[in-house]
C-alpha cells in the first residue's frame, strides 16, 4: 500500500491547498455595491417561475441603479445580486444559502422561488441573523415559526382561493356549494388547500373530491373523471405552473363541464397565450395585476411596469416577477431609512416598512407576511382568439363582471 | 483482521487529524465538508451492496429518507406532540431546550439506524431473491414509492414538509451548529470506514464477493446466500439511516420527494460516486465521493443552468473510460502497486465473466 498511500497524501494535500487558497471574502458592501444573495430555481420543476423571479429582481436592480441607487450616509450605492441555481431542491437551497452567507459574505438575502425552498432557507438566514426579503414563499407555516429576519411582500397562501369559494357561494344564492379540489403535494398548494378547508367550513360547503396530485404533475385525468361523475359546483386546482397547464389541457380534452374553475399560477403559465380559448372563464388567484392602481416613483404604475418588462424580457410580467421587483424596492427603502449597513438596523427598518409600490401596499405583520395587500382574482376572457386576464374581484379593482357559470363545452365554439 | 501496518497508521492518523482540524481550517466550508462526509458514507455503504455483493441497488435512498424522518420525528415526538408540530397552520411555536435537543437527536439517530436496518431485513427477505436488473428495477421503485407515501402522511407533514427542530437558541455561537453536525458526520464517517475496513478483512466479504461472482456456485458450496445478502443489505441500511438522520438535522427542512427520498439526486449520486471511484474497493467510494463533491461544488456554479448536462457528460465519461472506476483503472495500469501479481489469462477470463 506504500505508493497508494503516497497517492492519497498527495491527493489530500492538493485538496487542502486548493481550499486554503480559495479566497472567500467578498464584502456585504463591495465598493459602491450592496451585495445581495439569492438562490433561484434556474433548473428543475420550478425553473420557469424561478426565471420569472430572477427577471423581476434584475429588472428592479437595473431600474434602481439607473435612478441613482441607494443612498446611505450621503453616499450612493448600487445593488448587485449573486445568484446560485438551487435546482428546485430544498436541500440544495439550504446549502446554497449557507454558502452565500459564509463563503460569499452576503449579509442580505432575497428569497428563492416557492414556499418549500423558502422554508428550507429561512432557518439558515435566521441562524445567521441575515434579513431576507422574499417575494415567492407564501406558505402560512412560514409566518408562524416566529422568524424575525423573514419578510414577505406577498399575501399568505391560504388566502389565494378563499375568495373564490365565497364568490361561488354568493353566486349560488348564499347557499353552500359542493367543492372538488386537487392539490399538488407541496408546501404552497397544501396551504392553498387549508384556505379552502377554512372557507368550506365557514360557508358550510361540502368537499366532495379532495385529491392529491404528485409533484411535477402532468396528468390529473383521474380527478377529472371523478369530477365528471359527481358534478361539483366548483373545481379548485393548485399545482404551480404545470398544474395550471395540465388542468386546462385535460379539462378541454375531456370536455369536463364545471360551473366554476378556480386555479393558481395562471399568469405564470401564460395560460391565456398557451391555451387561448380553452382557458376562457378560468378564475385565477393572483398577488398582482397590472391594472391595479398602485404607483411608485421607480416603475410608475402597474401598466407601465408591464410595458417596460415586456420590452426588456419579451413577455407580459406574471405576478411572480412583479412581487420580486417589489422586494428590491422594499430593501432600498429599508436601507435608506436605516441609513446604515448594520444587519439589525436594516432588519428594524424592515419591520417598520410602510410603503406603496406599483405592486401594492407593503406593511409587514408580526410573522413577516405582508398584511397591507389583498389577493385579487381575475378571469380569463377572450375576444375572438385574443384572450386576456380581467380582474373580477375584489370589487374595488374589478374591471369586469365575473362570468358565471362557465358554459358547457358543447355550447362553446 | 490483519494488523494495521505502520504506513497505514500514518495515513489514517493524518486523515483523522485533517478531518478534526478541517472545520477550523476551512471554517466557511463546514456545511460542504459535512455533506462530503455524508456522501462518502453513502458511497461506501452503496459499495457494500453494489460493489461487493454485486446487487446494484437504487433503494438505499429509502433508508436514508427513513433515517431522516425518523430522527426528526423522534426528536420532536419525545417532547411535544408530533401532529401539532407538523400541522401547517399551527400557531403554536415549540422550542426545544438545549438538553432536549441533544437527547432528542441522540435517541433519534439510534432509532434511525436500527429501524432502517430492520426494514432492510424485511424487504431484503422479500426481494433479494431477484437478481441482476430485476433487483435494480425493484429497488428503484422502493424509493419512489416511499417518497409518494411519505408525501401523504399527515403526521410527518405530508406535502407541506417537516421542519426539523432548530438548533437550541441558548447556544449563542453561530458556528456551534455547523461544528456539531460536522463532527457528527465525521464520527459517522470514521465509524463506517472502520466497519467497512473490518468487513474487508473478514470472511464475510469473501462470501459477498462469491455471491457477486457466481451466486449459484456460492450456493453450491454450501453458503446460505440469502442470509448473507440480507445481512449485507442491513449493514448498508444501518449507516444510510444514520447519514439521513444527520442530513435531516443539518438541512432543517424535510420534503418527502426532494430531500428525504431524493432518488433522483442522492439516490443516483451514491451509485455514481461509488462507480466513479471504483466499486468493490475500500478507497474507491471515498475518492469517488470526494472528487464528485468537488466537481459539483466547484464547477456547478460556474456553469449555471448547464450543470446537469455536465453531470450527464461526466456519467458518460466515467462509464466509457473508467468502467471500473478510478481505482479499477489505477489497478489495471499499475497492478504491482496494489501488491497484486496478475495472471493475464485469468484477468481476461474475469472480465469476460462480468
Amino acid at each position: 500500500m506504500n505508493k497508494i498511500a503516497k497517492l492519497f497524501v498527495t491527493f489530500f494535500s492538493a485538496i487542502t491547498l486548493a481550499l486554503v487558497s480559495f479566497t472567500s471574502s467578498f464584502a456585504k458592501v463591495d465598493g459602491e455595491y450592496i451585495v445581495l444573495g439569492s438562490a433561484i430555481s434556474l433548473t428543475g420543476k420550478y425553473s420557469s417561475n424561478g426565471v420569472h423571479t430572477q427577471n423581476g429582481y434584475n429588472m428592479a436592480v437595473d431600474r434602481i441603479n439607473k435612478m441613482g441607487g441607494v443612498e446611505v450616509q450621503g453616499k450612493k450605492y448600487k445593488f448587485e445580486i449573486i445568484y446560485y441555481d438551487d435546482e428546485s431542491n430544498p436541500k440544495r437551497a439550504a446549502q446554497l444559502a449557507e454558502r452565500l452567507i459564509k463563503q460569499d459574505g452576503v449579509h442580505y438575502m432575497l428569497g428563492p422561488y416557492s414556499s418549500g425552498l423558502t422554508k428550507a432557507i429561512a432557518p439558515v438566514t435566521e441562524k445567521y441573523k441575515i434579513p431576507m426579503v422574499e417575494a415567492n414563499g407564501a406558505s402560512r407555516s412560514l409566518f408562524t415559526k416566529g422568524y424575525k429576519y423573514l419578510f414577505a411582500v406577498l399575501s399568505p397562501a391560504n388566502q389565494y382561493l378563499e375568495v373564490a369559494i365565497d364568490l361561488a357561494v354568493e353566486k349560488n344564492g348564499g347557499k353552500p356549494v359542493k367543492i372538488a379540489q386537487a392539490f399538488e403535494q407541496d408546501a404552497f398548494s397544501q396551504d392553498v388547500r387549508l384556505g379552502i378547508l377554512d372557507a368550506a367550513k365557514r360557508t358550510g360547503s361540502e368537499i366532495i373530491i379532495d385529491d392529491k396530485l404528485p409533484k411535477e404533475l402532468n396528468d390529473m385525468a383521474a380527478t377529472l373523471a371523478k369530477v365528471k361523475a359527481v358534478k361539483p359546483d366548483v373545481l379548485v386546482v393548485s399545482g404551480h405552473t404545470k398544474g395550471a397547464l395540465t388542468a386546462i389541457r385535460q379539462i378541454s380534452e375531456m370536455k369536463v363541464d364545471v360551473p366554476m374553475l378556480a386555479m393558481t399560477h395562471c399568469d405564470a403559465a401564460k395560460l391565456s397565450k398557451q391555451h387561448g380559448k380553452k382557458s376562457e372563464f378560468a378564475l385565477c388567484a393572483s398577488q398582482w395585476h397590472k391594472n391595479l392602481s398602485y404607483k411608485d416613483k421607480f416603475f410608475g404604475s402597474g401598466k407601465k411596469y408591464a410595458k417596460d418588462f415586456q420590452k426588456e424580457f419579451g413577455y407580459d410580467p406574471p405576478y411572480q416577477s412583479a412581487e420580486s421587483s417589489a422586494a428590491l424596492l422594499v430593501f432600498k427603502d429599508a436601507f435608506e431609512r436605516a441609513n446604515s449597513f448594520d444587519r439589525d438596523a436594516v432588519r428594524d427598518a424592515l419591520v417598520d416598512t410602510e410603503m406603496q409600490t406599483f405592486y401594492g401596499n407593503i406593511k409587514f405583520g408580526p410573522g413577516g407576511q405582508n398584511v397591507a395587500k389583498p389577493m385579487i382574482l381575475f378571469q380569463v376572457r377572450c375576444k375572438g382568439d385574443d384572450c386576456e386576464n380581467r380582474v373580477v374581484a375584489p370589487t374595488k379593482w374589478a374591471s369586469d363582471k365575473f362570468y358565471h357559470p362557465i358554459p358547457k363545452w358543447s355550447e362553446r365554439s | 483482521m490483519e494488523k494495521v501496518k505502520q504506513k497505514d497508521l500514518i495515513l489514517y492518523s493524518g486523515l483523522i487529524i485533517l478531518g478534526l482540524a478541517a472545520p477550523y481550517l476551512f471554517s466557511a466550508f463546514k456545511v460542504q465538508l459535512t455533506y462530503l462526509c455524508v456522501l462518502i458514507v453513502l458511497a461506501m455503504t452503496w459499495n457494500l451492496q453494489g460493489g461487493e455483493m454485486g446487487y446494484n441497488t437504487f433503494g438505499n435512498i429509502l433508508f436514508y429518507g427513513l433515517g431522516m424522518y425518523l430522527t426528526a420525528s423522534v426528536q420532536v415526538g419525545m417532547f411535544f406532540s408530533l401532529a401539532e408540530w407538523t400541522e401547517s397552520g399551527g400557531e403554536k411555536t415549540f422550542v426545544h431546550t438545549t438538553a432536549q435537543y441533544f437527547q432528542g437527536i441522540g435517541v433519534g439517530l439510534l432509532v434511525s439506524a436500527i429501524v432502517p436496518a430492520v426494514i432492510a431485513g424485511a424487504i431484503g427477505y422479500a426481494i433479494l431473491g431477484l437478481r441482476g436488473h430485476y433487483f435494480a428495477i425493484c429497488t428503484l421503485g422502493l424509493g419512489i414509492a416511499a417518497g409518494e407515501i411519505a408525501g401523504g402522511i399527515e403526521i410527518i407533514g405530508a406535502g407541506q414538509g417537516f421542519t426539523t427542530p432548530p438548533f437550541p437558541a441558548e447556544i449563542v455561537d453561530t458556528e456551534a451548529r455547523g461544528k456539531f453536525f460536522y463532527f457528527l458526520s465525521f464520527a459517522l464517517l470514521v465509524g463506517t470506514f472502520i466497519f467497512v475496513k473490518y468487513i474487508y478483512g473478514s470472511r464475510f466479504r469473501l462470501i459477498l464477493n462469491a455471491i457477486r461472482d457466481n451466486e449459484d456456485k456460492a450456493e453450491a458450496m454450501g453458503i446460505q446466500t440469502m442470509k448473507y445478502k440480507i445481512v449485507g443489505w442491513m449493514c448498508s441500511a444501518f449507516f444510510c439511516g444514520l447519514a439521513g438522520g444527520i442530513m435531516g438535522g443539518l438541512i432543517g427542512y424535510i420534503d418527502s420527494t426532494d430531500v428525504a427520498f431524493d432518488g433522483r439526486e442522492m439516490g443516483v449520486f451514491m451509485v455514481l460516486m461509488a462507480i466513479l471511484g471504483g466499486k468493490g474497493t475500500l478507497w474507491g467510494p471515498v475518492i469517488g465521493a470526494t472528487l464528485f463533491h468537488f466537481f459539483k461544488e466547484g464547477l456547478w456554479t460556474l456553469i449555471l443552468g448547464w450543470q446537469y448536462v455536465a453531470l450527464g457528460v461526466l456519467i458518460v465519461v466515467i462509464v466509457v473510460y473508467f468502467p471500473e472506476g478510478l481505482m479499477g483503472w489505477l489497478r489495471e495500469k499499475y497492478p504491482e502497486r496494489f501488491g497484486e501479481v496478475i495472471d493475464e489469462k485469468d484477468r481476461k477470463a474475469q472480465v469476460e465473466l462480468k
